[in-house]
C-alpha cells in the first residue's frame, strides 16, 4: 500500500531541472533562471546551501554522478559546466567545450561516469571526456541522421550505447564509442561492431509527436520513449540489422507524458502533462497501465499539502488560479464569487478534476518536468521516485 | 527596440532545410495507388450504409486513410463517403460505435471530425451538430489523449 508522498515547494516558479547527490542528502535544482540552486535536507524540508552562478541563461538540465559527485550542468546559452566540489565545500566549474551553436537541452553522464553527453538545439550530440593532456572537457559531436532538435539522452548500461529522443519525432540509439576511454563493448542485441556514430535503431513515434524523454530498460534490452502524441512506445531489438523482435505502443487518454523511467524489467513510471505519475506494466508482448500513483479522481486520503517553505496560493506556476476561476464565472455566468460552484469535478476523461478554490485535486499543480529514481530496494527495483514540476515543487512517491 | 530580426526565417540560410514532408514516411502505395484503394472504399462504405452495418463501414473507410501531399482528390473522395457514416448514423448508436474501433481507428475518426469541422459551411453534407456529437463521444472513450494526437500528426488527412 502506498504512502502519502512527501511534498516539497521550493519555488513559486517551473523547476526545470533536479538531480540529488549520491546519499540523497543534497539537490540540486534550477528555478526556471541561470543559477544552480543546492539544498541540504534538514528534519522538516530542504534549505539552501549554495547557488552555483556560472550559466548566462536559463539552465535546462542536470546531472549528478554517484560515484564521484561531480554534477554537470547544460544551459539555453550553449554552455556546459563540470562542478567539483573542492574540499573546502566550494563547488568549482569547469568550462565544457561543447562547439554547439544552439541551446543545450539535456545532460546524463553515462553509468561509468568518465563521459557525458549533452542535447542540442543544434540537432547535434556532443559526447564529451576529459582530456587529461590539456586538463579540459573535449566533445565529439553526434550528428548523423538528427534531423531536429534533441529533446533528450539516456546511455545504456554498457557504458557505450546512448539513446537520443529528437523534435523530428523519432528515438535513435547511437554508438557514443570513445577510443581510449571505452573497452570494446559485448555484443548486445544492438549491434556487435560500434564505432562511433554507428545507428543501431531508429524508431518513430507513433502519431508523429516530438520525443520528450527516452529511457533503457535497467539491462538495457529495452527502449522506452514518451512523445507528444500522448503515447508511450517501448521497443524490443532483435539483432543488427534486423527489424526489431517488438514495438509496443501505449495510447494514452490523457495528455502528453514529458518524462518516464525504468522501475524494474518490466515496468515504468510516466508523468508530464496531466500532473499525476502513472506506472506502467508489461513487456515484449504487449505494456498497459497498472495507476496513477495520485489519481484525482479516487477517494483517497492524502491531501496535497505542501511541506517546507511555505508559498503564497495562486503562485504563478500553478494551471488554475483562483482569479482565473472567478473571471471565467464572471464572463460565462455574470457570477461575481467563485464560491458557488468552482468545481468541474474532472468530468472530461484526462483531465485532473479541480476543486473549489481552483487548485488542482493532484499533488503537483501543473506539468510535471522530471521523474526519476529516488531509492531502490535489495533486490534492485527502483522503491521511491521523485517528481519536480513547473508548479515550484518536489515530490517523493512510493511506488 | 526593434524586433523585425525575429520574423527572419533563419531555417531558410541553412543547407539542410527540414521540410514538412520530412516528418513522415510516404506512403508505399503511390499516388495512383492511393486513388484507386479510396474509390474501391468509398464505394463499399455505400454499400455497407445502405445494408446499415454501420461498424464495418467505419472500420473500411478508416483502414489506410490517405495522407501527404498530390493526393487531394483520394482525400475528398474518404472524407465524402466518411460523412455519408457519420450522418447515417442514429446518435444512439455512436457511442457503441466508437467503443468498438482500434485505438489508430479513433485517432483517424478525431482527424476526420476535425476536418470537417474546419470545413463547416463549404459543404452541404457537413453538419455541425452530427460532427459535435461523434467528438463528443469520441472524447468520452478515446480522451483528450486522441485530440492531441491528431494535432501532433503530421500525416493530415
Amino acid at each position: 500500500m502506498s504512502v502519502a508522498p512527501e511534498v516539497h515547494q521550493l519555488s513559486i516558479g517551473p523547476l526545470t531541472a533536479a538531480a540529488f547527490s549520491p546519499d540523497r542528502s543534497q539537490l540540486a535544482t534550477c528555478a526556471n533562471n541561470n543559477d544552480v540552486l543546492i539544498y541540504n535536507k534538514t528534519q522538516d524540508g530542504w534549505d539552501l546551501s549554495a547557488t552555483l552562478s556560472e550559466h548566462d541563461k536559463l539552465i535546462t538540465a542536470i546531472s549528478w554522478a554517484p560515484r564521484t559527485n561531480r554534477i554537470v550542468t547544460c544551459s539555453q546559452d550553449r554552455n556546459a559546466y563540470v562542478w567539483t566540489r573542492e574540499p573546502s565545500g566550494e563547488w568549482k566549474p569547469a568550462l565544457v567545450l561543447l562547439r554547439i551553436n544552439r541551446a543545450a537541452t539535456c545532460v546524463k553522464w553515462s553509468p561509468n561516469e568518465d563521459k557525458f553527453a549533452v542535447g542540442s538545439g543544434a540537432r547535434t550530440i556532443a559526447v564529451c571526456s576529459f582530456d587529461e593532456e590539456n586538463n579540459w572537457w573535449v566533445s565529439k559531436h553526434l550528428k548523423k541522421p538528427l534531423r531536429s532538435t534533441v529533446l533528450s539522452i539516456d546511455w545504456h548500461p554498457n557504458n557505450v550505447l546512448i539513446a537520443a529522443g529528437s523534435a523530428d519525432a523519432k528515438a535513435r540509439v547511437f554508438s557514443a564509442f570513445i577510443k581510449g576511454i571505452d573497452a570494446k563493448p559485448q555484443p548486445s542485441a544492438w549491434g556487435e561492431k560500434l564505432p562511433f556514430n554507428t545507428v543501431c535503431g531508429e524508431f518513430n513515434s507513433p502519431n508523429g509527436g516530438w520525443v520528450h524523454d527516452v529511457a533503457f530498460s535497467p539491462s538495457g534490452d529495452a527502449l522506452a520513449f514518451a512523445s507528444h502524441d500522448a503515447s508511450i512506445t517501448v521497443v524490443y531489438p532483435a539483432g543488427p540489422g534486423e527489424p526489431p523482435a517488438a514495438i509496443q505502443t501505449i495510447r494514452s487518454i490523457s495528455l502528453p507524458y514529458v518524462s518516464l523511467s525504468f522501475l524494474t524489467e518490466t515496468s515504468l513510471v510516466a508523468a508530464g502533462h496531466d500532473c499525476q505519475p502513472v506506472l506502467f506494466q508489461g513487456g515484449a508482448d504487449g505494456w498497459v497501465m497498472t495507476k496513477s500513483l495520485d489519481d484525482p479522481n479516487a477517494t483517497k486520503s492524502l491531501t496535497p499539502q505542501a511541506t517546507g517553505a511555505a508559498r503564497a496560493e495562486g503562485s504563478v506556476g500553478r494551471l488554475n488560479t483562483v482569479a482565473f476561476n472567478r473571471f471565467k464565472q464572471a464572463d460565462t455566468r455574470g457570477q461575481s464569487s467563485s464560491s458557488s460552484s468552482g468545481g468541474s469535478g474532472g468530468g472530461l476523461s484526462g483531465a485532473p478534476g479541480q476543486t473549489a478554490t481552483g487548485e488542482l485535486k493532484t499533488v503537483h499543480q501543473n506539468t510535471i518536468t522530471h521523474v526519476d529514481a529516488y531509492e531502490w530496494k535489495n533486490d534492485g527495483a527502483v522503491g521511491k521516485i521523485f517528481t519536480i514540476g513547473k508548479d515550484g515543487r518536489l515530490a517523493v512517491w512510493n511506488v | 527596440m526593434d524586433g523585425a530580426f525575429r520574423k527572419i526565417n533563419i531555417d531558410l540560410l541553412e543547407e539542410d532545410v527540414l521540410l514538412p514532408s520530412d516528418l513522415y514516411d510516404p506512403d508505399p502505395r503511390g499516388v495512383e495507388g492511393v486513388l484507386a484503394d479510396a474509390k474501391n472504399r468509398s464505394g463499399e462504405v455505400r454499400g455497407l450504409v445502405s445494408k446499415g452495418d454501420i461498424a464495418s463501414a467505419l472500420n473500411v473507410i478508416l483502414t489506410d486513410c490517405p495522407y501527404g501531399e498530390d493526393v487531394d482528390e483520394a482525400k475528398d473522395i474518404t472524407t465524402s463517403a466518411l460523412l455519408l457514416i457519420l450522418n447515417s448514423t442514429r446518435s444512439t448508436d455512436i457511442s457503441n460505435l466508437v467503443k468498438g474501433l482500434s485505438g489508430d481507428h479513433q485517432d483517424r475518426l478525431m482527424a476526420y471530425l476535425y476536418k470537417g469541422m474546419a470545413n463547416l459551411g463549404e459543404k452541404s453534407e457537413i453538419s455541425g451538430s452530427v460532427l459535435l456529437s461523434w467528438h463528443e463521444k469520441l472524447t468520452e472513450v478515446a480522451g483528450v489523449g486522441c485530440i492531441v494526437r491528431v494535432m501532433t500528426d503530421r500525416r493530415i488527412v
